[in-house]
């Protein structure tokens, strides 16, 4: 025990003139009475009236010095030494990665973390502050350098664990930020050990750590893909067994719901067994693969339940109408017809030379030199045009210099260094295009996209050039169609970790995208929004496509697949920068202040106090002299 | 100060006659029995005959019959003599209303003036103020000096710081035909009241204490710390009433009362305390006839 101000013991000398008030409330009411020789002979017997004796039947007085005491005593800041973790600035990274919903600690990692945090901050002495850094997908700061217990605790009851893996070297940047406003702080690391084992960087101050979790026995699926072959789907799965005993497990294939196939792997310590299946149908379908204890199905298999199940998706592709609108152009005929997944088409101009325009949809219109009097709303590519709605075409330009290739993932591996062009037209494009190949003079090649509709342009004819002959034309054509004719929404062969954006594109007559997740939340997509990112849940996503007539379902799944979480076993130690950090002791000392509960004592001997004023009986008859 | 008897309160104490076990010879035939043996015509008693008896009182009728000379005892009847003294300190003049100690005391003096008087008896006031008799009334005898009584008694204001004891003994050294005294008071004296009775009681007198309180006398509303005022002496005594301290007085006036009636029974004292919330008739008609001071 001791006092952080001590000075403040020197308010105790309010006491006495507490106590003097009380010897000169000795000014006492006069009361007339018959006689006073019995009272006398009373207190006589009894000596009552010594002022010491006042004071101790007093109970007021004792009260109020009792007030006293305990305020004083607030004020003195009386305070016990406890070992704690940390104390002072204190920057606490609370794991929230999906191992910690593994429930080898009840009820489960996160929580045990959680209180080890709350542990924490009930070390803190008062002067002391705490960042809370949530480690997830996307680590954020939950609250930063607050003293005030209560809101420590509120935010801390508050955080979530995810069910993606953590980025430690963003939770890094973020603690090395918050390191870097107060001179000495402790980072206190919270985690199951989940951490790169190498790779980050060293923080400007003592890093602790927490270790979480105790068991290690973990079985996962650690991969679930579909692949088309030869036309047929292909699924592979593979199962890991990260703990140090061999384990015998059973995989469960699902088509939808219904069990198309089960099989009993033995699975030796620390590797992995795969599995794989063909002639699946051809359909569109989700697939799921689960893996249970054999002896018994309904009871868990090991700590993390998360991994233990994956999804998959088999999207059968659609082939992609493409209308090439041309004179001829042998270049362009082959190159359509080369391309997987697109179904050409094409379309000669009349005699007169008027475009003629099928009334039918097609995914994507090409234009080779001339266009319509009309633009149908789709998406177009329009080579060698004259002017259009989209940008002005002006003279033809012979010197053709200085050809630079800007960065885009349109231009990906497009090596333009030996491609010459002969003449071009010179053009002004809008700003929503984006400029991909140019030269001094004129833009070469331009894509962009306007109110949905992608436009790609080049400026030049394919036969005033030796592009057709060069590697870069079956390169740049294909990343310009797939960009206009997208084969796919998205591609949903991949599965997505927690957390991971998914980039889509809607068809273009799509109204509407809702997205609904493994747990029926419903997401509506704004207008012109390409990218997903709510993808916190595992499991499958259905994703929507609204239009005018009909809706489209597409769906992608979200799995774990992740070595790290899926491996459970407690770390020893961690390596951060240079340094190993052992788990943390309770090394500090830290202060728990007493002062509230004395304040609390203080306001409630003041209410005694005050319900024994008012009930003393304060009916004194006077006797009136007129 | 109203002195108001009704016609039935008058009526009853007409009834009630004051009672000394000790009877005195009286100086006129009263209406009282006289342990003398007289010449009135109640029979009392047969004695033997001596030498130089008057023979008009000897029993014919027994010497016929048995030969033998005995005297036919006659009872003899007499007055009393009755002083009333009242205590006329200023703690008397304490209480309110009905629950007035010293019209109280008035009150009850008036009733036994009243009984007095209605029997035939010789009836003395006598007003203690001071260490003196400061004023008196009578001796009267017969209902006629009711009146007068009456506008006596209305006429004293207990006003004066007095000495019971001195009180008493200026009392008794005047020459006194002896009879009941009976002394009406509220005994708050420094010196106490004991050695002026027994002097009384030494003249052949018989007495009678009638101890008279007001109920906040024996159960003080106060609490707190106080600075009491004695009324009559002005004294000033500092002190803290509680609850504890209340009990201590309550239980304290109770020894005292208790005190002062065994004190009164070793001396053959009548005692009977009163408060006066206690309806002053009540006193008279019940509690006066319970301790038998009428009958």
């Amino acid at each position: 025990m001791q006092f952080l101000t001590p000075l403040a013991f020197a308010l105790s000398a309010l006491a006495i003139p507490i106590i003097l008030l009380y010897m000169l409330k000795l000014r006492r009411k006069q009361t007339q009475v018959s006689s006073t020789m019995l009272w006398e002979k009373l207190l006589k017997d009894r000596q009552a009236n010594a002022p010491w004796q006042k004071l101790k039947r007093n109970l007021l007085l004792f009260l109020q010095l009792l007030i006293l005491a305990a305020l004083v005593f607030a004020l003195a800041r009386p305070a016990l030494q406890t070992k704690v973790v940390a104390s002072g600035s204190v920057i606490v990274m609370l794991d929230a990665s999906a191992s910690m919903n593994a429930t080898d600690v009840t009820p489960s990692r996160f929580e045990e973390a959680r209180k080890s945090v709350l542990t924490l901050i009930n070390g803190l002495s008062s002067d002391s502050a705490m960042t809370l850094i949530l480690v997830a997908k996307t680590p954020q700061t939950l609250i930063a350098s607050e003293t005030d217990k209560s809101l420590l605790k509120d935010v801390l009851s508050k955080a979530q664990v995810t069910q993606g893996s953590a980025d430690w070297s963003a939770a890094f940047a973020l603690a090395a930020g918050a390191t870097r406003n107060g001179a000495a702080s402790t980072v206190v690391i919270v985690s199951d050990g989940g951490l790169p084992e190498s790779g980050l960087p060293a923080l400007p101050s003592e890093v602790r750590y927490i270790p979480i979790g105790q068991a290690d026995d973990n079985l996962a699926i650690s991969a679930l893909a579909l692949r088309a072959s030869n036309g047929v789907p292909q699924l592979f799965a593979e199962v890991t067994n990260t703990s140090n005993v061999d384990r015998k497990i059973l995989l469960s294939l699902y088509l939808g719901n219904d069990l198309f196939d089960a099989r009993q792997l033995d699975i030796p310590a620390n590797s992995q067994k795969s599995v794989s299946l063909e002639n699946l149908p051809i359909t569109t379908a989700i697939y799921k693969a689960h893996i249970s204890d054999p002896a018994e199905a309904s009871k868990s298999l090991d700590s993390l339940a998360l991994d233990d199940t994956a999804f998959a998706v088999y999207q059968s592709s659609t082939a992609r109408r493409a209308l090439l609108v041309s004179n001829g152009n042998l270049f362009l005929e082959q190159l359509l017809a080369s391309l997987p997944g697109i179904q050409p088409f094409r379309a000669l101009p009349a005699a007169d030379g008027t475009l003629q325009i099928p009334s039918e949809p097609f995914d994507l219109y090409i234009f080779d030199g001339a266009i319509p009097a009309e633009l149908p709303n789709s998406n177009l590519l329009l080579i060698n045009p004259p002017t259009n709605p989209f940008f002005e075409v002006g003279e033809t330009v012979k010197e053709i210099k200085n050809i630079q290739v800007n960065e885009n993932p349109l231009t990906r591996y497009v090596d333009w260094k030996t491609v010459h062009v002969l003449q071009a037209q010179k053009a002004t494009m809008p700003n929503w295009m984006n400029i991909l190949i140019e030269s001094d003079s004129t833009p070469l090649v331009a894509a962009g996209e306007k109110n949905g509709q992608r436009i790609a342009a080049l400026t030049f004819d394919l036969r005033e050039s030796d592009l057709p002959l060069q590697i870069a034309y079956p390169i740049l054509f294909s990343n310009l169609i797939d960009y206009l004719a997208p084969p796919s929404a998205f591609d949903s062969s991949q599965s997505l970790q927690a957390g991971e954006s998914l980039t889509l594109v809607p068809p273009t007559d799509a109204e509407q995208v809702v997205i609904s997740s493994p747990s029926n939340k419903a997401f509506t997509l704004a207008a012109g929004q390409t990218l997903f990112s709510q993808t916190d849940e595992l499991g499958y996503y259905a994703v929507n496509f609204v239009s005018k007539d009909s809706t489209k379902v597409e769906y992608f799944a979200v799995n774990l697949f992740n070595p790290a979480e899926s491996d459970l076993s407690p770390r020893e130690t961690l390596q951060i920068g240079s340094v190993s950090v052992i788990p943390a002791a309770s090394q500090q000392v830290g202060l728990q202040e007493l002062w509230k509960w004395l304040a609390g004592l203080a306001l409630f001997v003041l209410m005694i106090e005050w319900q024994v004023f008012h009930r003393k009986p304060f009916k004194i008859r006077m006797k009136d002299k007129g | 100060m109203p002195m108001l008897f009704d016609e039935t309160t008058l009526r009853k104490l007409n009834q009630l006659t004051l009672v000394a076990s000790r009877v005195r010879s009286g100086a006129i035939k009263g209406e009282r029995r006289s342990s003398h043996r007289g010449s009135s015509v109640e029979f009392a008693d047969y004695r033997n005959y001596t030498a130089g008896d008057d023979l008009r009182r000897l029993d014919w009728n027994i010497y016929a019959r048995l030969e033998k000379p005995f005297i036919k005892l006659l009872e003899e009847e007499e007055d009393l003599a009755v002083y009333v003294l009242i205590d006329g300190s200023r703690s008397m003049d304490w209480g309110e209303g009905e629950e007035h100690k010293f019209n109280y005391v008035l009150k009850l003096a008036a009733g036994i003036g009243s009984i007095a008087l209605s029997s035939g008896d010789l009836l003395s006031v006598g007003f203690l103020q001071g260490g003196h008799v400061t004023s008196e009334f009578g001796p009267s005898r017969g209902q006629y000096a009711l009146p007068r009584l009456f506008r006596f008694l209305e006429s004293l204001k207990a006003n004066q710081q007095t000495d019971l004891n001195a009180s008493l003994r200026d009392y008794s050294i005047a020459p006194r035909r002896a009879g009941l005294v009976i002394l009406i008071s509220d005994l708050f004296a420094a010196d106490g009241y004991e050695s002026g009775l027994r002097q009384l009681l030494s003249r052949g007198h018989e007495a009678a204490l009638i101890h008279v309180l007001s109920p906040d006398e024996v159960d003080p509303p106060l609490a707190g710390d106080l600075q009491l005022v004695d009324i009559e002496t002005n004294f000033e005594q500092d002190v803290s009433v509680d609850g504890g301290l209340r009990n201590l007085y309550r239980a304290r006036v109770q020894a005292w009362i208790q005190s002062t009636q065994a004190d009164c029974r070793k001396h053959g004292i009548r005692y009977l305390d009163l408060v006066t919330s206690q309806p002053w008739e009540q006193a008279l008609l019940l509690e006066m006839r319970r301790t038998e001071m009428v009958k």
